[in-house]
């Protein structure tokens, strides 16, 4: 009867895309809100080579290149001028707005790079959202307009 | 007569309020969705070129002159300790095969090893830079060099790439950084950096925030202004929930460091980390570091188990890890010593 391996024993509503069934069928199907402690993280897939157990490398990124003392050296190399580095890892260790407060906007200017921006869903999505406010706007203002104003004066 | 505003200038007046903010809010996120595939694009290049092909191949391309055989080791320096203080006798440095050596001078000890200039001279060393893979591999090593002395020492931490051609040079430099390196051993002294993230998970961030807003009725006030209403009312409503959980994230973050910065012995918050290097799950809404006591360790292990159990209504976790060598809190924090 309750044999785990019938697969038609699987409740309806549990969603075998999220972890290719290597969930265990305990309990865990009564609290689908708990299993959430991982987040379906947008990126799990895109690291697969990363040993899990290992110091996360932002923690040792965002020490390693940004603190620690500076003294000059006779190799001269000042991390703060590299040019890649400065760009492409900043953005891995710095947010956005950082970035921009450094000066870096780089993005906003490359074409490549605005291909990607027009097809970010979330900008796309916003934007239909916007376009929606704007036409329920027009169309409420017309109305309330052709009432009151009349009326006003 | 006409001294009220009627409803239609009131309604173009709100809508030129909120165009701005919906378009910034469009520009945030687009610029996120952005930062993401870059992100993603550099991690995916690190993962294509194999370890051992890349070795050699900065030297070869950049620096064709240093394939002199002849040319010279440099020193790389990790960080210094006081003369007396101890550091671990097995350490492995950047360059695997070269061990960790101790230069003194003037009452003070540098931590070195040898480096080969083709990977770590001036310009390979730009190169190598670049490349997530070598970036990786080198600031694991220093960092685990600092790590382990931290163990028995205090020390202070050097800045990832600071590079010596002579041990000469290294002492020199000890000697002339003499006063600034004394004040912030004695700053660090018996103390440790700690690490904390407080990460929310948004959707019963959001949840919470639903099961406590019974005020309002948007629904009933929107069958009283009609169809039009009901959908603007919606979307009013769903941005209120988001931004009161915006604030309430915000204000957690808020008890948290301010609590656990009253506490330490100091404190400094910064940008939340990109979480495909983080791998964190939720909401990073603090990245912060505190200075602790090393005797008081369990007290803020008790702390943060504290904090978190206070929040954890609201979809919150709160990660501690540490110790860290004192990258954060040197004084002065060196910048001023460059050059």
């Amino acid at each position: 009867m309750d044999g785990p391996d019938l697969p038609g024993n699987r409740p309806a509503g549990s969603s075998p895309d999220r972890g290719s069934g290597s969930l265990p069928d305990g309990g865990v199907g009564s609290l689908p809100g708990r299993s959430a402690g991982s987040l379906p993280g947008r990126s799990a897939g895109s690291l697969p080579g990363r040993p899990s157990e290992a110091t996360n490398l932002a923690d040792i990124l965002e020490r390693v290149l940004d603190k620690g003392i500076v003294i000059a050296g006779d190799i001269q190399i000042n991390l703060l001028d590299i040019e890649l580095l400065t760009i492409k890892l900043r953005l891995l260790i710095a947010s956005v707005d950082r970035a921009r407060e450094m000066g870096i906007n780089w993005w906003e200017g490359d074409s490549s790079l605005q291909s990607l921006d027009s097809n970010g869903s979330a900008e796309k999505q916003l934007r239909e959202e916007n376009q929606e406010l704007r036409e329920r706007l027009d169309r409420l203002e017309r109305r309330l307009g052709a009432g009151d104003d009349e009326g006003d004066k | 007569v006409s001294s009220e505003p009627g409803a239609g200038d009131e309604l173009s007046r709100w809508a030129t309020a909120l165009g701005p903010a919906v378009l910034a809010r469009a520009q945030a996120e687009a610029v996120e969705v952005l930062r993401d595939a870059l992100v993603d694009a550099a991690l995916r290049s690190r993962q294509n070129t194999p370890a051992s092909s890349r070795q050699s191949k900065p030297a070869d391309q950049t620096t064709p002159k240093a394939q002199v055989p002849s040319e010279p080791d440099l020193l790389w320096a990790y960080c210094v300790l006081k003369a007396d203080d101890p550091h671990p006798p097995d350490l492995v440095g950047v360059e695997s095969r070269e061990p960790v050596e101790r230069l003194e001078a003037g009452g003070l000890a540098v931590l070195v090893s040898r480096v080969p200039s083709a990977e770590f001279g001036a310009e390979p060393l730009r190169h190598n830079l670049n490349d997530l893979t070598w970036l990786e591999r080198v600031a694991r090593a220093h960092e685990a060099v600092l790590d382990r002395t931290l163990a028995d020492a205090t020390i202070v931490p050097l800045r990832m790439c600071t590079i010596y051609e002579t041990a000469d040079s290294v002492r020199r430099m000890l000697e002339r950084e003499r006063a600034s390196f004394f004040d912030a051993l004695s700053a660090l002294d018996d103390r440790f950096e700690w690490a904390v993230k407080v990460l929310i998970d948004s959707r019963r961030l959001l949840d919470a925030v639903h099961a406590g807003d019974e005020g309002g009725d948007p629904k009933a006030e929107a069958q009283e202004r009609g169809e039009g209403s009901s959908y603007m009312l919606r979307r009013r409503s769903e941005r209120a929930a988001r931004e009161s959980a915006a604030t309430i994230a915000r204000s957690v973050a808020d008890d948290v460091h301010g609590r656990l910065g009253d506490w330490a012995v100091d404190a400094i918050s910064r940008p939340p980390q990109n979480r495909d290097l983080s791998g964190h799950s939720g909401e990073m809404v603090l990245n912060a570091a505190y200075l602790v006591q090393r005797s008081r360790t369990d007290e803020l292990r008790g702390l943060v188990a504290e904090l978190e159990d206070r929040h954890r209504g609201l979809g919150v976790t709160i990660e501690l890890t540490g110790p860290w060598p004192p990258y954060n809190f040197i004084p002065g924090d060196g910048a001023a010593a460059l050059g």
